[in-house]
């Protein structure tokens, strides 16, 4: 695959939407969950780390965002990187404790996170609001000098804002999974007692792993919060762990670009899926039983098989005009 | 033999349970030999290894390794002292290629690098003459870009002491070797092991007396979590208490 091609069909997807869809508030949620399914592969597509924990940096971000905007007089854009802090910070004391452990155990830890996370939000009202989650978050614009420059009203506004994040965060975790760093996590994936064997600190892997995911999913959490305008506790729920790892798996681990497919893929059907039927959980149930059973590559996975049909057709058709052409 | 002793081991112990694995192993281990460790299925070899290197930790005992205590040291950490091995069971990185295995034993010992979030291992960074002449030491060149799930058994066996090779060790401790390997195979790997010895010292354990009798410059014999014998190798061929432990029938191999 070529350098930039992962690049483009992100950039792609951010300029196809709008064309498309008619929802911006859908839209940007689209790309909101993209960030946090990229957050979620970092760990169980690179590193192998399959983590029920990932609502908590999602509601810590949503948190985080509500209480700067809505109590403390900062700047929004410090409010995004403060909610990435925090996102970073929960993600280090689950992993710092969960990385003692592995495989069944591990994942039973993250699970102990994120209901006792669930639990602490439930009852700390004071900071989250509890089961009313905290209200009437402001989207203020973007100012400088006085000038407003950006305003985020409207939904495509919203979005526009949210893209422009989006595609910073694509290129950056990009980045991250293709240098050293990212290299030594697919050694960790595939072979953890060799990666350990051949020289290898284990935790402090899996641990930086663990920041940049629980900072990227802060993120999401908190452009999530600024979309709807309040900070749920739902979003702090088990059922948002939940959500992030089936839009990984549906679009397949160990590519970033795939979990945007997920996340599409799973909004826009829940979308569609909603409006026909309410029980559409259970189709969607249906869907991630033939990614299980069928298709453990995902979305991608099917995408690069169809493709590579294509090229080999194409590939075959050419063979043959060689061959016709020798003959004469 | 005068060259300094790299390895030393004192007392080692490793418990599970009530049960001793090892019930206080001595070994001195002289750098830029072949010092092989054999004995019967269960005397404790493996679990040796595992101490000598890190994998697992000891109950008791001592381990020193180039004039450093090394033995509260988790394996990682005594790469970096210059300590390498394979396993008895290959364990390779199966969907990355035969570069990017070797690549990544390379790295292995500069750990720090491998936490740079921003930079491709390329150029300098790519430990490119290491891996190239680890990947003509195996004769592995023309499979470079193979993932290492796609070679053949006696290929895996090959790039799997090519691992401990990569890492540039001071003393390599390779675990059975040749365990599986075809016939045609083995005489390649017994030339190979000799030949690591002018750069490395080399810890082997190995059931192939063929091999064990050549190549080794001292041999110890464990069983039941003890050294039995230790000596050069005609010494242990004709020792009784070795002869008897071995029912005389497994260690007639080699030149005589």
């Amino acid at each position: 695959m070529k350098k930039h091609t992962l690049l483009i069909l992100a950039l792609a997807v951010v300029l196809v939407m709008p064309v498309l869809m008619h929802s911006g508030s859908l839209a940007s949620e689209v790309l909101i969950f993209g960030l946090a399914a990229m957050g979620c592969n970092l760990l169980l597509g690179f590193t192998g780390l399959l983590s029920f924990g990932q609502g908590i940096f999602f509601g810590l971000g949503s948190y985080t965002v509500a209480l700067t905007l809505t109590r403390w007089p900062l700047p929004m854009p410090l409010a995004l990187a403060l909610a990435m802090v925090t996102g970073g910070l929960g993600a280090a004391l689950v992993g710092w404790i969960a990385i003692r452990q592995k495989g069944t155990y591990f994942v039973m830890l993250t699970l102990a996170f994120a209901q006792m996370f669930y639990f602490i939000a439930y009852t700390a009202t004071g900071l989250t609001g509890g089961d009313n989650g905290l209200l009437d978050i402001p989207r203020p614009s973007i100012t400088a000098f006085g000038q407003t420059l950006w305003p985020l009203t409207s939904p495509w506004q919203f979005y526009g804002f949210v893209a422009l994040i989006f595609l910073v965060a694509f290129w950056l975790l990009l980045r991250v999974s293709r240098s050293t760093f990212g290299r030594t996590l697919l050694a960790v994936r595939d072979n953890e007692e060799r990666a350990g064997a051949i020289g290898y600190n284990l935790k402090l892997l899996k641990l930086q792993a663990f920041v940049i995911s629980g900072a990227v999913t802060g993120l999401a959490g908190a452009l999530h919060a600024m979309m709807i305008g309040i900070a749920p506790l739902a979003n702090a729920e088990y059922h948002t762990s939940e959500m992030i790892l089936v839009m990984t798996v549906i679009g397949g681990t160990g590519n970033l670009f795939a979990s945007v497919l997920g996340s599409a893929f799973y909004l826009l059907l829940a979308d569609w899926l909603s409006a026909l039927w309410p029980r559409w959980l259970l189709l969607l149930g249906m869907v991630l039983m033939a990614v299980s059973l069928w298709m453990q590559r995902g979305l991608w996975g099917l995408g690069e098989k169809l493709w590579h049909l294509r090229q080999g057709k194409h590939g075959q058709i050419r063979d043959q005009t060689t061959v016709q052409g020798n003959k004469t | 033999m005068s060259t300094p002793i790299l390895l030393e081991a004192i007392g080692i112990e490793k418990y599970y349970g009530k049960f001793a694995a090892l019930g206080g192993v001595d070994l001195k281990v002289r750098a830029n030999t072949v010092h092989s460790v054999i004995g019967p299925n269960g005397a404790g070899k493996t679990t040796l290894f595992h101490m000598l290197t890190g994998t697992k930790s000891v109950s008791g005992g001592r381990i020193v390794f180039d004039g450093h205590d090394v033995t509260q040291e988790p394996d990682h950490r005594r790469v970096q002292r210059g300590i390498a091995r394979s396993f008895q069971v290959t364990s390779l990185f199966l969907s990355l290629s035969v570069r990017e295995n070797l690549r990544l034993a390379a790295q292995g010992t500069a750990p720090t690098k491998a936490m740079n979030c921003w930079h491709e291992p390329e150029g300098p960074r790519a430990c490119a003459d290491t891996v190239a002449s680890v990947l003509a030491k195996l004769g592995l060149e023309s499979f470079a870009s193979t993932p290492a799930g796609n070679l053949s058994h006696g290929q895996q066996r090959r790039l799997e002491v090519g691992m401990a090779l990569a890492a540039r060790p001071k003393a390599i401790f390779l675990d059975e070797p040749t365990s599986g390997m075809g016939i045609d195979d083995l005489e390649d790997m017994k030339c190979f092991i000799k030949s690591l010895r002018d750069e490395h010292t080399v810890v082997l354990i190995e059931h192939n007396m063929n091999i064990v009798m050549d190549i080794s410059d001292t041999v110890t014999v464990m069983q039941q979590g003890r050294v039995l014998a230790e000596g050069l190798p005609h010494d242990i061929r004709s020792d009784d208490r070795v002869r008897a432990a071995y029912l005389g029938n497994m260690i007639t191999g080699g030149k005589a």
